[in-house]
């Protein structure tokens, strides 16, 4: 047997990592049923939904908004204008539901137009505000400036993506939530560190070091087998999470309705400025979600690496998540000041609606780079240092 | 085949575990005979590429062994003072993960493990967890490890810990048979251990080495100074505190005992013939560092 698979095996066929997976499995499967029990009531409920959003889907219907607004208005004064408290004190009521969503489609097509709101501290959005921002620098005679150029660019993809449309992507917004709210980041990290935190320094703990590093293939060829059976077993969870979620997501209702519509439809992508449909977000939300959950894992080997215990490489992988989350929940006055350590932690890079939601730039070089480029160079830059940092220390490591 | 020490040594929170150990192994089995704590495996871990010298440097064939990385760790086989094993792993599945760790080719370490498996005695064990094993297999599968992939060098720390009689003299034929054109480093407390197979024997304590000699070398130069004795009881309480003692046998009511010391002890005392295991306290009794001990 060769050393990646020796390796592979160490990390993700052991008795407790079999049990452990298992147990994710379930897990998943739960959050991905419970999540969509929650979305509507019964299969029947769903149904009547369905039929229903079919007769309001396609673009914007200022009847059918004023007919959504009087009920939204009835049901927020019943239950309050948070979202989700609404969502759950109407999912046996299907017509309710509809123009609960219609209203906050409404919204978005207002927002699209007219921008978004000053008190705001977010990109420049909507046809108006960016005609008027870009009216402003031309009338100071900064129209061939940086600032101005990307403003022109926003507004021309604005223009080409069009006004929202209405759709029914209950499911999908469903799913997009599982993989892209920060509780996924504690259900799917959490369990990578436990994955992932022997794979170095399971050796230490065992005393297997000493034959380990005094082998011919002990210090570079055991890096490449360990590296590569980390990034595999980060897979297999992130993919175990992505199918457990998607099947018991779409399982209940057996609907895969909305799969083909503009990504502008989901509430959380509806600033996006790419051209995607519903099921090719599904495909790079899926996609980025295993490269970022790689990306953590290369960062746990390298704790790993450094630490004598695997509780102790548990411990230090979850600080860095939590600081990271700490850091992202923190209000806009402190992640603006945060700037970039905010943008590139952990917790918003993971996050499939963060990185394509919106259209934020990064001037580097005098050049603008969109978020999700930036995103991918700089965890791309983090996963090589990671790996630098671990090929190094195997190389000079010592038993004292 | 030369390994070379130069100068070596070795510093451990402000401690110093090797002082300047300078000293050329060739082919053959050398014993390194001390107590613990003298810095034999500080130095079998040095030689083993696990650990470096703070100062000096080890020379294998006139290369530094650090700078040659994994050309010369292919030719080592390191038998640490520790055995440690993967709690899923088989005998079979450790002696596959160190022939995967050594890059040795499929199916040439399947069958070197059955062969070392049978002479170490542990055929019918290979797919039993290494957990499961007793003190003794779980030693013997060390070896088995160490032997994989015929390494010109074999580092064997304390490797007859745990080994029963039978085992031990099983253990011992193996390393002579291996030894030829080899070179086998062997470090323990034991002195029967090195008695027999060793070529070379060196004494080590306090981080140096003190005495490189044949076992017979070291026998000799014990002559005229090792006494048989006898004495009351009551005598030898008072005696064994300022005499080296290697042995005490009672016989028709007294204590026949076997002294180490210069000159003759007691009138009646009687010369012996000397072991190696008398040099081994004779030497670590008489270190400039015990004087007035």
């Amino acid at each position: 047997m060769s050393l990646f698979r020796f390796e592979l095996r160490k990390l993700l066929l052991g008795k407790k990592t079999v049990i452990l997976l298992l147990c994710l499995l379930a897990l998943y499967s739960v959050v991905g049923l419970t999540s969509t029990m929650f979305l509507i009531g019964g299969n029947d409920s769903y149904r009547a939904y369905e039929e229903s959003a079919a007769a309001w889907e396609g673009s914007f219907d200022s009847q059918k908004a004023a007919e959504a607004e009087k009920i939204y208005q009835e049901v927020s004064a019943r239950y309050g204008t948070d979202a989700r408290m609404i969502a759950r004190s109407v999912k046996d009521q299907p017509e309710v539901i509809l123009a609960v969503d219609y209203h906050a489609y409404t919204e978005r097509v207002e927002e699209y137009w007219n921008g978004t709101p000053p008190e705001r501290a977010e990109e420049p959005y909507g046809i108006a505000l960016l005609q008027g921002k870009i009216a402003e620098l031309e009338s100071q005679g900064k129209q061939d400036t940086a600032a101005c150029r990307e403003l022109r660019g926003s507004l021309q993809r604005l223009e080409e993506l069009g006004e929202p449309e209405f759709a029914n992507i209950l499911l999908w917004e469903n799913l997009f939530n599982n993989w892209g709210e920060h509780m996924m980041q504690f259900l799917l990290f959490v369990p990578l560190a436990f994955v992932i935190a022997p794979v170095f320094s399971v050796e230490r703990s065992s005393g297997m070091d000493s034959l380990i590093l005094s082998s011919k293939n002990g210090r570079q060829k055991i890096v490449a087998a360990k590296l590569l059976s980390a990034l595999i077993a980060s897979v297999v969870v992130v993919v175990l999470y992505l199918v457990a979620t998607f099947i018991f997501g779409f399982l209940p209702h057996g609907s895969f309705r909305g799969w083909d519509v503009a990504i502008q439809s989901v509430p959380a992508y509806a600033r996006s400025m790419f051209r995607w449909k519903v099921w090719q977000l599904a495909a790079v939300g899926a996609v980025w979600l295993i490269f970022t959950g790689a990306v953590y894992s290369l960062l746990i080997c390298f704790i790993s690496s450094r630490m004598k215990s695997q509780m102790g490489t548990v411990g230090v992988s979850m600080a860095v998540l939590f600081v990271n989350v700490g850091l992202a929940a923190m209000g806009d006055a402190v992640t603006q000041r945060l700037g970039v350590l905010v943008d590139f932690g952990l917790a918003n890079v993971t996050l499939a609606k963060e990185v394509f939601g919106g259209y934020k730039v990064f001037r580097v070089f005098g050049m603008n780079v969109s978020y999700p480029v930036m995103a991918f160079l700089v965890l791309t830059v983090i996963a090589a240092a990671a790996v630098f940092g671990v090929c190094r220390g195997q190389k000079s490591r010592t038993i004292a | 085949m030369e390994l070379r020490f130069e100068n070596v040594t070795k510093n451990y929170k402000g401690k110093k575990v090797l002082k300047g150990i300078s000293l050329t192994m060739g082919t053959g089995v050398y014993g390194l005979l001390g107590p613990n704590g003298a810095g034999k495996t500080t130095m079998i871990r040095i030689l083993a590429d696990v650990l470096r010298p703070t100062k000096g440097s080890v020379l294998y064939d006139g290369k530094d062994i650090h700078a040659t990385g994994d050309g010369y760790r292919a030719k080592i086989g390191y038998l640490p003072q520790d055995v440690s094993f993967y709690s899923d792993f088989t005998g079979r599945d450790y002696l596959e993960y160190s022939a995967a760790l050594k890059g040795m080719e499929k199916t040439h370490a399947k069958k070197q493990i059955e062969e070392l498996a049978y002479s170490v005695g542990l055929s019918d064990d290979l797919n039993r967890k290494c957990t499961a094993y007793s003190g003794g297999m779980q030693r013997r599968l060390g070896i088995a490890q160490a032997l994989l992939d015929d390494p010109e060098i074999l580092l064997l720390d304390e490797p007859t810990s745990g080994l029963d009689p039978y085992e031990r003299i099983k253990f011992r034929n193996i390393i002579s048979a291996y030894a030829k054109d080899r070179l086998v480093l062997l470090s323990t407390h034991i002195v029967s251990d090195v008695e027999q197979i060793a070529a070379h024997i060196m004494m080590m304590e306090y981080g140096a080495i003190w005495h490189i000699h044949t076992g017979r070398e070291h026998i000799q130069m014990m002559e005229g100074r090792v006494w048989l004795a006898e004495m009351s009881a009551e005598q030898l309480m008072d005696y064994q505190n300022q005499a080296v003692i290697s042995n005490v046998r009672a016989k028709d009511g007294r204590m026949e005992v076997r002294i180490i010391e210069e000159a003759k002890p007691a009138g009646d005392a009687v010369q012996a013939i000397p072991t190696l295991e008398d040099a081994y306290l004779y030497l670590f009794n008489y270190l400039p560092e015990k004087s007035g001990r």
